[in-house]
């Protein structure tokens, strides 16, 4: 805690607020020490809106605050309703869901006048029509005193959209907004008193690595240039700079989301394509060589025909480069080497460089499956092979590393002389070395690097890549057998050669192919050959040209290759990493233990633990481990403010920061503007803040306020109905699945005065009445269950089981009023058009009704209207209809909430599985991973047959086929 | 009468409505019925513009009590022709539900006249197109299924395939196993894992 925290927490105990801070500032320590602060026997405080990380975060934090501290419970799906009737009473502070709470709130089980507060994380994703609203009215309706609090991290987003942060305000009954900035005067000069020592590395990138990156912008400018023509968006915005960053796909979305639906598919394609590209940026700076071409051509295999950025011109460069970043196929003429390919030049200037850079080369001949063993250098094996048909082309392998791999090892090194030095500051026992990337895959690669060596590492993804090559080639074999075992592999087959524009490309491609399954065989061969002991020994052999570089041994015999890597750059302090992660574990720490390998030279030495840390995973890393110095591999701001915040609190003498950057690269743009960002949105709100117009009860404490339910109820009774049947004191009910309330209308409907009673249904999301049944489908929901079939399975249960069975496709209010632009109708009737869709939908339920709704508002008014004249609904008779008899539900139960659904949607489009069988089959086995492995006799059994058991099986064990 | 079998039967009242110009695909011919058209044995359509029912808002009130119960269809089609939508399309909505009648809406006239055609064309046709259908190979069979976990896209199932080789071990893989496919980010990661590994029946 910074007497800073300190004071923010202060603010929020004379007043409550909102709260925006600057990222990775604190919050959590704020949240916690608030939390710390109340006790149990003033009632209870719920936290809502936090995601995981935050939870850890806070409850971590609340107990290094206060080591007798009550740990908030989490209540989740595995309490039952009377749990959490004990909790409420009991008092406390709780993390709950939405979802949770607002059920139980409308069927009134929390007791409110012990309810003592509310705390809302993440605010900036609220607005004034979701849960979190419905959930804070009801609370001010009928207690007045508890307070409410809500806290932000992310000013950018509480800026999107019209005065955005007054209309969240109004919605929880707060009157203050709290900003706290990173250039606040206090929070600046807290900060900056001790700040760390921070070294800045720019690491250039390889020549390849270059020409994919400009070939990705010049498709992307490309895409742009096309999204422009079409005149549906404000190009200022558009640039290729912009569109590298996350937020371009927000400006865009912003821009097109009002008309989406009315959009042609060439337009929406171009926006996925963008994000695919800016996708593949980032990838290109983070995945390894092998990994990053692996990538491509699953995104080449799988990406839509009608994908634009595939067929542009420059993406060639990219798929090009990316081979040969990873290898390079040669044709072995008389005594000279061409490399095969369009673009010769381009490829020989390529050869050239990777022989003066840090590069693993090897050959392999194709033309014959024995290895190639020990060749040394190009020119050498050429002619050996002099003799050979000038058909014969083999592989050169040539994965590159990342350059920043390079750098990191010479930091870890710079680090550990360092610390011999004998600097007395660095020898704590504690002191540590973290290594900061962003999420857990950047780990276990860096990891590898560090333990393994890159050269390794590059080596054994190369022959995993080259082994899912050879098994396609296996399955392609078999095809030709018998067509039975050939699942599948029709798609892909088909695209193995769409690049391949005239014959002699085939050719080439043909032969590129031939030589990497010769490769292939040899490695699996290899690999057999050693049985279980070396699959990953020895392979890593051969040698770079370059001075400096480490060499392998040759001798293929030989097998302890790596671990004699004479590079005293990395084999000497870290040998050995324990304690790699286990599988259940996705923990983001590592410890690289001692050097146990006394043989080498450098073993001696001491070198602090090595901790490597996931960004994305929010942990409370620094507080943990403690570290002496800190690599940050992937910038990230969040991070720097937390070592900062880390700095100032524990007033340690000395902390070293090194800043890992790819020189001309996106990625220091992209941290840079980052920062630019969220001071822009900072002063914006400050701008906010000062015109704000906020009325004296917006609070809601004041006695005459109306703000419970049943006034306006009867208001709107009143106005609506003038001479209707029912008296006004009589609420309307309305019965709502469960399911229904991450959608704003229950909200709405009980602002507008409707008592909402939430239940599961099997059948529709609302029951009006005991004849109406309402089914709600957004715009897209209505075209993706049209193309599901969902739509047609609702319609039929609905019309089975009301007589007034509705459909409602709700427009949103900001978004633009039809279904699609008059001129992407065309000229003929097309059976994929939501045209015909609905037609042939309301062809065959001749009494579905719709209802076209303009608005969520709209949408109650014609609730209202429909049930004014109808008995109000049937609880009890609603939550039975459709379900089967047999598992009875007892009233209220979260019965949507006890089931795993992702998993049972899994299973039930399973071949074999059917409606009459996925019952017993989840009954049989408890999840999906135990059904993989449960053997076909007994699948016959569970699923009553040997055909549908024998389809889930073979299913199951089918080889996937391996893409080209 | 032959003729009038495949064609849309359109009542005379019909007449200078400009959607007829647009109707294309199907042929139509004037004739003496109660409804504005005939689109089959027993379903039927009036046609309404909103500007029209603005100023005449009893006008489709009487046309389909005109229609009595003999129709299995009853189709109100409503051209949104005018700005602000919400009220007349809210008394045209309580109407078409408290009387037995789909409501479509239109936007264009070619929108109306497409659904004329189209439900005319596909009288007699089967619910295939709406229902649910997946193709019989494996990649699309195993996509359908594994694209059922949210944010799982098609590159994401080929990725897992070509990494796992087959379902059963992907289902078996560990969060660190699935980390490790490119693409596959940590909340992917987290989706599908709980999908394979948590039970499916979550209460004890």
């Amino acid at each position: 805690m910074l007497p800073i925290h300190e004071h923010i927490v202060g603010e929020l105990l004379q007043e409550d607020g909102l709260v925006v801070m600057g990222a990775g500032l604190g919050l959590a320590k704020v949240v916690a020490s608030l939390l710390r602060l109340h006790s149990a026997s003033e009632g209870v405080i719920l936290v809502l809106c936090a995601s995981e990380g935050q939870r850890i975060a806070i409850k971590e934090e609340l107990l290094e605050q206060d080591p007798s501290a009550q740990i908030p419970t989490e209540i989740n799906n595995e309490y039952t309703a009377s749990d959490r009737l004990a909790l409420y009473a009991r008092g406390g502070v709780a993390f709950i869901t939405s979802r949770i709470l607002i059920v139980d709130l409308l069927n009134e089980r929390v007791p409110l006048t012990r309810l003592s507060g509310l705390l809302f994380l993440n605010a900036h994703r609220l607005s004034d029509t979701c849960t979190e609203a419905f959930i804070a009215r009801l609370y001010r309706a009928s207690n007045r005193k508890g307070s409410i609090r809500a806290f932000s991290d992310k000013p950018h987003a509480m800026i999107s959209g019209f005065s955005k942060a007054e209309r969240i305000m109004r919605s929880l009954f707060v009157r203050r907004l709290h900003l706290w900035p990173r250039f606040h005067m206090s929070i600046a000069a807290a900060l900056e008193e001790n700040p760390p020592q921070v070294v800045d590395l720019r690491v250039p990138l390889t020549t390849s690595m270059h020409v994919i990156h400009s070939a990705i912008l010049e498709v992307m400018d490309a895409c742009l240039k096309e999204l422009k023509k079409t005149n549906k968006l404000d190009v200022e915005d558009l640039t290729v700079e912009n569109g590298l960053f996350k937020s371009f796909d927000e400006i865009v979305k912003r821009q097109l989301d009002p008309i989406w639906h009315t959009l042609s598919r060439k337009i929406k394609q171009l926006v996925n394509d963008l994000t695919t590209l800016r996708k593949l940026a980032d990838y290109l700076l983070r995945y390894d060589a092998v990994t990053f071409l692996k990538y491509l051509d699953t995104l080449r295999a799988s990406e839509d025909v009608r994908s634009v950025w595939i067929f542009a011109n420059p993406t060639h460069k990219i798929f090009e480069s990316a081979k040969r970043r990873v290898f390079q196929v040669v044709r072995i003429d008389t005594d000279s080497t061409i490399v095969l390919g369009r673009d010769n030049k381009l490829v020989r200037g390529c050869g050239r460089r990777n022989h003066a850079s840090d590069m693993d080369v090897k050959r392999r001949k194709a033309n014959d499956g024995s290895a190639a063993e020990s060749c040394s250098a190009t020119e050498s094996v050429s002619k050996e092979q002099a003799g050979g048909t000038p058909q014969d082309v083999e592989v050169v392998v040539s994965a590159e590393e990342m350059p920043k791999w390079k750098v990191l090892r010479e930091v870890l090194d710079e680090i550990r002389e360092e610390m011999q030095l004998g600097d007395s500051t660095y020898q704590d026992d504690d002191s540590a070395v973290l290594i900061a990337c962003k999420d857990e895959r950047t780990c276990l690669l860096l990891q590898d690097v560090i333990n393994k060596g890159s050269e390794k590492l590059m080596s054994e993804e190369w022959e995993k890549y080259l082994l899912g090559k050879a098994e396609l080639h296996g399955i392609r074999t078999r095809k030709k057998g018998s067509n039975a075992s050939a699942r599948g592999t029709g798609i892909l087959n088909g695209r193995t050669l769409t690049r391949a524009g005239n014959t002699e490309d085939a050719q080439v491609i043909r032969q590129e192919e031939a030589a990497l399954l010769a490769a292939a065989v040899e490695v699996s061969s290899r690999g057999e050959g050693k049985g279980g002991r070396g699959r990953g020994r020895g392979r890593g052999r051969g040698r770079s040209r370059g001075g400096g570089s480490r060499r392998g041994n040759h001798d293929g015999k030989h097998d302890t290759g790596t671990d004699e890597v004479k590079n005293p750059s990395i084999s000497g302090n870290i040998d050995k990493m324990e304690g790699i992660l286990g599988d259940q574990n996705l923990s983001s720490e590592v410890k690289v233990k001692e050097a146990d390998k006394s043989d080498n030279q450098q073993g001696m030495r001491s070198m602090p633990p090595v901790h490597f840390y996931a960004i994305d995973s929010e942990q409370r890393i620094l507080d943990i481990v403690k570290p002496s110095f800190v690599i940050v591999y992937d910038p990230d701001m969040a991070f720097v403010r937390e070592m900062e915040v880390y700095k100032a609190e524990h007033h340690i003498n000395s902390m070293k920061v090194y800043f890992l950057f790819y020189d001309n690269s996106t990625e220091a743009q992209k941290f840079e503007a980052s920062i630019r960002r969220e001071n822009s949105a900072f002063e914006s709100l400050i701008r906010q803040k000062a015109s704000m117009m906020i009325p004296v009860d917006q609070d809601g404490r004041l006695l005459d306020a109306s703000l419970s339910p049943q006034s306006i109820s009867t208001s709107n009774a009143l106005t609506r109905k003038a001479g209707g049947r029912k008296g006004p004191e009589k609420q309307m009910k309305v019965v709502v699945d469960m399911r229904e309330f991450s959608s704003s209308l229950p909200c709405v409907l009980n602002q507008q005065g409707m008592k909402i009673i939430p239940v599961t249904l099997e059948v529709g999301d609302y029951i009006l009445s005991p004849d109406i049944c309402v089914e709600r489908k957004s715009l897209a929901d209505l075209l993706q269950s049209f193309g599901s079939g969902r739509l047609y399975h609702q319609a039929e249960t609905m019309t089975r089981y009301y007589q007034i069975p509705v459909l409602l496709i709700e427009f949103s209010q900001d978004k633009n009023f039809s279904f699609q632009s008059a001129n992407e109708i065309g000229e003929d009737i097309n059976p994929h058009s939501i045209i015909s869709k609905l037609s042939l939908l309301v062809l065959h339920f001749p009494r579905l009704r719709i209802i076209w709704s303009r608005s969520l508002h709209a949408t109650a008014d014609i609730f209202f209207t429909l049930k004014s004249n109808q008995d109000e609904p049937d609880v009890d008779k609603a939550t039975r209809v459709g379900v089967p008899t047999e598992d009875g539900l007892i009233e209220g139960d979260l019965r949507a909430e006890n089931y795993n659904s992702a998993a049972i949607e899994l299973l039930r489009r399973l071949p074999g599985v059917t409606d009459a069988n996925y019952r017993s089959l989840m009954d049989g086995c408890n999840s999906l991973a135990e059904l993989a492995c449960i053997p076909m006799e007994k699948l016959a059994e569970m699923m009553g047959g040997n055909r549908p058991a024998r389809m889930l099986r073979d299913f199951l064990d089918a080889k996937c086929p391996v893409l080209t | 009468m032959e003729q009038a079998r495949n064609a849309i039967l359109v009542s005379r009242r019909q007449q200078g409505n400009p959607v007829l110009k647009h109707v294309k695909n199907v042929r139509w011919v004037f004739a003496d019925i109660v409804p504005d058209y005939l689109l089959g044995q027993s379903s039927c359509a009036l046609y309404l513009s909103l500007r029209y029912h603005l100023l005449h808002p009893d006008y489709i009130y009487f046309r389909i009590r005109e229609l009595q119960k003999s129709f299995r269809l009853r189709i109100v089609l409503c051209f949104v022709d005018v700005e602000d939508v919400i009220k007349p399309l809210h008394e045209v909505t309580k109407i078409a539900l408290l009387h037995d009648c789909t409501l479509l809406c239109a936007w264009s006239l070619v929108e109306c006249a497409r659904y004329l055609e189209t439900i005319k064309i596909f009288e007699n046709k089967p619910a295939d197109a709406i229902q649910e259908r997946i193709d019989n190979d494996y990649v699309s069979r195993l996509t359908s299924a594994l694209t059922s976990v949210r944010h799982i896209n098609k590159t994401d199932v080929l990725t897992l395939g070509s990494n796992f080789g087959t379902l059963a071990a992907t289902m078996g893989a560990s969060m660190e196993e699935l980390a490790r496919c490119p693409g596959i980010g940590e909340r992917k990661v987290k989706r599908l894992y709980e999908a394979f590994h948590e039970p499916f029946r979550r209460t004890v």
